[in-house]
């Protein structure tokens, strides 16, 4: 069935699909940098599910998706590192600003520095900057990406 | 050349290093050739054995070769740097050229220095004119660093001499004086960066001491350059030198006010004890001190800025610097919004202009 515009239940704003890749292109692990309308965008495939993230650090506008994947690095006491959800964690290429890939929250002030709620919508303010966030489908063997109109 | 009223960005702070140690065998005696080639580059300066990004550069500067340094790219400074940033000028300060700087056999030194400013000449300033190079030279030595000084200052593109803030004596002491002088026969500022604190011969980074952490040590700067600062003032270096700008590169400025407001109290009360200081402190930093951008400072609340500038004189002491490809790279899109509009061209290139007279 051919695929219609949708209406994003929390917000008024047409959602149109995008075609990304293949589900072969995009191994558990690996990332895929795309443009549209101006925007670049990365879709992550991490341990089998899809994220897109706005490919724009909101610090210094560094290229956020080529940055390196890492680990939740933690210390249950000073002097120890505990890591776990590897790979789920990008971390800036320029300063350094990890991200939560399944979130899009950022590690150390993920309530201030975090994706806005509504997938679509890209939101950045001065003090509190906000990565956006965007819906990925699976639809048959395609990765799509659901941006607003 | 370009001329001065087209160039809009001059980027302070760059950094630009060899592939390979072969790349310098051209330009060294057969005897130091074999010494390199047996040794291979000294590479002292990591206390740390970390850095931030990727290997302290920016992680998307290897482009799918982990195993080349990106600041040994010429094209991916072409691109990322003075494409995508608009850079009209670039100042070179080599990278890895610190630890040349904390050998103790200085004749070594000053032939792998000669050797890499060589290089640099023909591998880059004479591959692109937007490049310049603040010349390394064996400060260890302040004979041999004049030589150094004397052998290319007057190269069109050598625009300053590079010096790092780790010594063991501080820059205003008397003993570096001829190296003032050499630069002032030759127009050429001093360009001083942090590098090799509590390295080789060199002191222990703090009164008290080593930090543990790379973290430590990144905010422990500011107090690097402010040693060589009241050296600077306190020795007379100026009033020996009335024409010497000193660059601090990469030494943040939040801290600036504070220092100036703190030394001209002191110089009130204790100026007999130093009567060669004749002016205020605040005024030979006006006159002869400029700060660089990068890391540009982060106030909370981000309105502290314009007070920031204003109270540390930036419109006539702050220079626009990148770092580039160095991990806390700031583009120069930091200076357009984070900047009053009024003093924007000032940083991002008038100052830099009036600061290096072979800019002008």
């Amino acid at each position: 069935m051919p695929y219609q515009p949708t209406q994003n239940s929390r917000d008024t704003a047409v959602r149109l699909p995008h075609v990304v890749c293949t589900v072969s292109e995009l191994a558990a692990g690996q990332r895929v940098i795309f443009s549209f309308n101006g925007l670049s965008i990365g879709v992550f495939n991490v341990n089998g599910a899809y994220h897109a993230l706005l490919n724009r650090c909101p610090h210094r506008g560094a290229p956020l998706c080529e940055g390196r994947l890492t680990a939740s690095v933690t210390a249950p006491q000073p002097y120890s590192y505990s890591r776990d959800r590897e790979g789920e964690i990008l971390k800036c290429p320029w300063h350094g600003w990890e991200f939560d890939i399944l979130t899009g929250r950022s590690v150390f002030m993920p309530e201030k520095i975090r994706v806005k709620a509504y997938p679509t919508t890209i939101e950045q303010s001065q003090q509190h900057p906000l990565i956006a966030k965007y819906d990925v489908s699976v639809i048959a063997h395609l990765v799509v990406v659901w941006l607003s109109k | 050349m370009l001329n001065q009223n087209h160039i809009r960005v001059v980027d302070t702070d760059v950094h630009h290093n060899i592939r390979d140690k072969t790349d310098l065998y051209p330009f060294l005696t057969r005897h130091f050739r074999e010494r390199l080639d047996e040794y291979g580059m000294p590479r002292s300066t990591d206390l740390f054995s970390s850095n931030g990004g990727y290997r302290g550069a920016r992680a998307d500067c290897f482009e799918g070769e982990e195993d080349v340094d990106p600041r040994s790219r010429f094209e991916l400074f072409d691109k990322k740097l003075l494409v995508d940033c608009a850079v009209d000028i670039a100042i070179l300060q080599g990278e890895y050229t610190a630890p040349l700087l904390s050998l103790v056999d200085v004749e070594y030194s000053a032939a792998l220095c000669r050797a890499f400013n060589d290089w640099t000449i023909a591998h880059w300033l004479d591959r692109d004119s937007r490049y310049r190079l603040a010349l390394t030279v064996p400060i260890q030595d302040s004979a041999l660093a004049v030589q150094e000084i004397n052998r290319l200052g007057n190269h069109p593109a050598v625009v300053a001499v590079y010096l790092i803030c780790g010594n063991t004596r501080l820059y205003g002491n008397r003993y570096f004086d001829p190296v003032y002088a050499a630069c002032a026969d030759h127009g050429l500022p001093i360009a001083l960066h942090f590098s090799n604190e509590g390295v080789g011969m060199n002191p222990a980074p703090t009164a008290s001491g080593y930090p543990s952490y790379y973290g430590e040590m990144y905010l422990l700067r500011p107090q690097f350059y402010q040693s060589h600062l009241s050296s600077f003032i306190f020795e007379g270096t100026f009033e020996k030198f009335s024409e010497l700008k000193i660059v601090f590169l990469e030494s943040g400025f939040g801290w600036v006010p504070s220092f100036r407001w703190r030394a001209n109290t002191a110089w009130k009360a204790l100026r007999a004890q130093t009567p060669w200081v004749k002016k205020l402190p605040s005024d030979y930093i006006d006159q002869h001190i400029r700060f660089s951008t990068q890391p540009f400072e982060e106030p909370d609340p981000p309105t502290a800025m314009s007070d920031l500038l204003l109270w540390m004189n930036g419109a006539q002491t702050l220079m626009f610097s990148s770092d580039f490809p160095h991990w806390d790279f700031d583009p120069p899109e930091v200076i357009a919004t984070r900047v009053p509009p009024e003093i924007r061209a000032n940083i991002l290139a008038k100052n830099a202009l009036s600061t290096y007279p072979k800019l002008a």
